[in-house]
C-alpha cells in the first residue's frame, strides 16, 4: 500500500508539471494547446535515447529532453501562434497525431513495441530507483517549475502576458510585442512538458508511444479547468485529484473519459473559474469585450 | 494506378467535404470549432447500422433516420453544451465542444462496445471500366451522393430564405437580430444541417469501410477540418473544394510516399496551409 501511494505520489508530481506547463498557455497567453502528451512524449522519448545511445547521465538526459521538447515547441509555435487562438487547437491536435505516427514509424524509437530499460538515475554511485529515492527527484522538480512559474508570472513579463490575455490589441497598443510573448510561454511550455516526460520515461524505465496520445492531452487539459484556467494552486489541485480520483473509482473503469467529458462541460456552464480560480477575476477574462 | 488512386482519393474526399461543411457553417456562424462533429458523424453511422442490422428496416429508410438521429444529437449539443457560453471568451466553449466530443466518444463505447460491426446489408457492385480506368459502382454512388448533398446545400444556403438568413447571422449577428431574424433559431438550424450531413458521411464511411465503431469519427473529423481551413473557414464552395482536395493529397501521398504516415498527410497540409495562405483557397471569414 505505501509502495502505491509513492507511486501515485510521484505520478502526481509529473501531471503537476504537465497542468502548471499546459496553464501557462491556458491561462496566461489564452491559447489552447490538445497536443501537450506530444512534448510529454518528445521529452521522454529525447531522454531515453540520450541516455541509452549516448550514456548521458540523468540530468544531461533530462536537459536534452527540455532542449529537443522546447526546440519543437518552438518551430509549432512560430508559424501558428500569429493567428488566432482556434487554430491552434487543432495544429496542435493534429502535431500530436503526426508525431503518435513518428514514434511508430521509426526505427529509433522502437516502434510500437517502444523503448525499455531506460536506465534510472544515479548520483555517484547512489540509485534513485527505489520509488522512495525517486519521489525526492520528482519534488525537486516540481518545487524548481512551481518557483520558476511562480516568479514568471509575477514579473513584468508575467504582467505584460496577462495584459495580452486580456485585451490583445490594447496590449499591443501599449507596446507590449504579442506573438513574441505567446512563442515564448509556449517554447517555454513545451520545455516544462519535456522535462516531465524525462522524469517519467527513467521512473517507469519503458516508453511507448500509447502513452503520449490525445487521451493524455484531454487529461491534462481536464486537469487545468478542474484546477482553474490561470491558477497555479488549482493546477497543483487539479493534478492531484485527477491522479487520485480514477483510483478511487476503480470499479468504474470505462466512464472515466465519460467523467472527464461531462467535468469539462459542466464545469465551464457552472463554474468557469474552476476550483481555485479567484473568482472575479478570472471570471472577468472569460466574458468576451464588446 | 494513378488514375485509380486518384478515384480513391475524390471519394473519401467527398465523404470529408460533407464533415467540413457542417465545420464551416457553425465556424461561420458562432466562430466556434465543432470538435464533437467526429462524434455525431459516429453516431449517424451507428444508428443507421443498428436499425439495419433488426432487418426490419429498408436502407433507404435506415439512411434518413440515421441523418435524423445525427441532426437531432447535433441541436441537442448545441442547446446544451454551446448555448450557455455564448459571449464568453472563444477559449471556453472550445475546451467544452472537447469536453462533449470526449463524452460522446465514451458514451459510444459504453452503448455500443468496443469492436468493430461491420454494414449489416450486403450490397453487389460491380466494376465498370472508363477510359481504361476500373471503378466500382459503389464508389460512384458514394461521390455522387456525397456531391448531390453537398449541391443541395448550397441551393438551400443560396436561394431560400432560411438560407439567407443564415448567411446574415454569420455576417453579422447583431445586425441580423435588428432585421428580425431569429438568430437563436438560425444557430440550432445551422448545427441540425451541419450535423445530419455529417451522419450521412458517417453512414457512407461504414458502407465504404464496411467498419462501425466508437471512434471511428476522430480522425475525419479532424481531417474534415483540416479541410475546411485548406478551403477558405465559413466558405461553403471552400468546404467542398478543400475536402476533395485533401482526399486526394491523402490517397496519392499513401500511395507514392509511406502508407505508414497517411494519417499525418492531412496535418501537414494544414500547417502548411496556415503558414503560407492562412485565408484558406477560396478567401474564408477566418482571419
Amino acid at each position: 500500500m505505501a509502495a502505491y501511494l509513492l507511486h501515485l505520489a510521484i505520478l502526481a508530481g509529473i501531471y503537476i508539471i504537465l497542468t502548471v506547463s499546459l496553464n501557462l498557455i491556458i491561462g496566461y497567453a489564452g491559447q489552447v494547446s490538445l497536443g501537450h502528451a506530444a512534448f510529454y512524449g518528445i521529452g521522454a522519448y529525447a531522454s531515453a535515447l540520450s541516455a541509452l545511445n549516448l550514456h548521458f547521465p540523468f540530468p544531461a538526459a533530462a536537459v536534452s529532453g527540455m532542449l529537443v521538447a522546447g526546440g519543437c515547441g518552438l518551430a509549432l509555435g512560430l508559424p501558428t501562434l500569429r493567428l488566432k487562438e482556434d487554430y491552434l487547437a487543432v495544429v496542435t491536435l493534429g502535431f500530436g497525431v503526426i508525431l503518435g505516427l513518428v514514434f511508430l514509424n521509426l526505427e529509433i524509437t522502437g516502434g510500437p513495441d517502444g523503448l525499455a530499460g531506460i536506465p534510472s538515475p544515479n548520483f555517484f554511485g547512489l540509485s534513485f530507483r527505489p520509488a522512495s529515492r525517486y519521489l525526492i527527484i520528482v519534488a525537486v522538480a516540481v518545487a524548481f517549475v512551481l518557483l520558476l512559474t511562480y516568479r514568471l508570472v509575477d514579473s513584468y513579463h508575467g504582467r505584460a502576458l496577462k495584459a495580452i490575455r486580456d485585451h490583445e490589441i490594447t496590449a499591443q497598443v501599449m507596446g507590449i510585442n504579442t506573438p513574441g510573448y505567446k512563442i515564448l510561454i509556449f517554447t517555454l511550455a513545451a520545455a516544462l512538458a519535456g522535462l516531465a516526460g524525462s522524469l517519467y520515461a527513467h521512473y517507469i524505465t519503458f516508453i511507448n508511444p500509447e502513452t503520449f496520445g490525445l487521451h493524455t492531452s484531454i487529461l491534462i487539459l481536464a486537469m487545468v479547468v478542474l484546477g482553474g484556467m490561470g491558477s497555479l494552486a488549482g493546477s497543483v489541485a487539479g493534478a492531484v485529484i485527477l491522479t487520485a480520483l480514477p483510483e478511487l473509482l476503480r470499479q468504474a473503469h470505462g466512464y472515466q473519459d465519460l467523467v472527464y467529458g461531462a467535468l469539462l462541460v459542466g464545469l465551464l456552464i457552472w463554474r468557469p473559474q474552476g476550483l481555485l480560480g479567484r473568482g472575479k477575476l478570472s471570471l472577468k477574462f472569460l466574458q468576451r469585450e464588446g | 494506378m494513378f488514375w485509380q488512386q486518384l478515384f480513391n482519393g475524390l471519394t473519401t474526399g467527398s465523404v470529408y467535404a460533407l464533415i467540413a461543411l457542417g465545420y464551416t457553417m457553425i465556424y461561420g456562424i458562432l466562430g466556434l470549432i465543432n470538435f464533437a462533429q467526429g462524434e455525431i458523424y459516429m453516431f449517424g453511422a451507428f444508428v443507421a447500422v443498428l436499425l439495419l442490422a433488426t432487418g426490419q428496416v429498408n436502407f433507404f429508410l435506415a439512411f434518413a433516420l440515421g441523418m435524423a438521429a445525427a441532426a437531432a444529437l447535433g441541436v441537442v449539443l448545441e442547446r446544451v453544451a454551446f448555448r450557455p457560453l455564448r459571449g464568453s471568451h472563444p477559449l471556453v466553449p472550445l475546451i467544452s465542444a472537447i469536453g462533449a466530443s470526449i463524452f460522446l466518444q465514451s458514451l459510444g463505447l459504453l452503448l455500443f462496445g468496443p469492436e468493430d460491426r461491420p454494414f449489416p446489408v450486403q450490397f453487389t457492385f460491380s466494376t465498370v471500366t472508363v477510359a481504361g480506368v476500373p471503378i466500382s459502382t459503389l464508389q460512384m454512388s458514394i461521390l455522387a451522393a456525397a456531391l448531390g448533398l453537398a449541391g443541395l446545400l448550397v441551393v438551400f444556403v443560396r436561394y431560400t430564405t432560411y438560407g439567407k438568413a443564415i448567411v446574415a447571422c454569420a455576417l453579422d449577428r447583431d445586425t441580423a437580430r435588428l432585421m428580425g431574424i431569429n438568430v437563436d433559431r438560425m444557430v440550432a438550424l445551422t448545427f441540425l444541417i451541419g450535423s445530419a450531413l455529417s451522419g450521412a458521411a458517417g453512414i457512407m464511411m461504414a458502407i465504404y469501410y464496411n467498419g462501425t465503431y466508437p471512434r471511428m469519427g476522430l480522425l475525419p473529423g479532424l481531417k474534415a477540418f483540416s479541410a475546411a481551413i485548406l478551403g477558405g473557414v465559413g466558405n461553403i464552395p471552400g468546404a467542398i473544394l478543400g475536402g476533395l482536395l485533401l482526399g486526394v493529397a491523402e490517397s496519392l501521398g499513401a500511395a507514392y510516399l509511406s502508407s505508414g504516415y497517411k494519417d499525418g498527410i492531412a496535418f501537414a497540409i494544414l500547417i502548411l496551409v496556415l503558414l503560407v495562405r492562412p485565408q484558406g483557397l477560396l478567401k474564408g471569414r477566418g482571419d
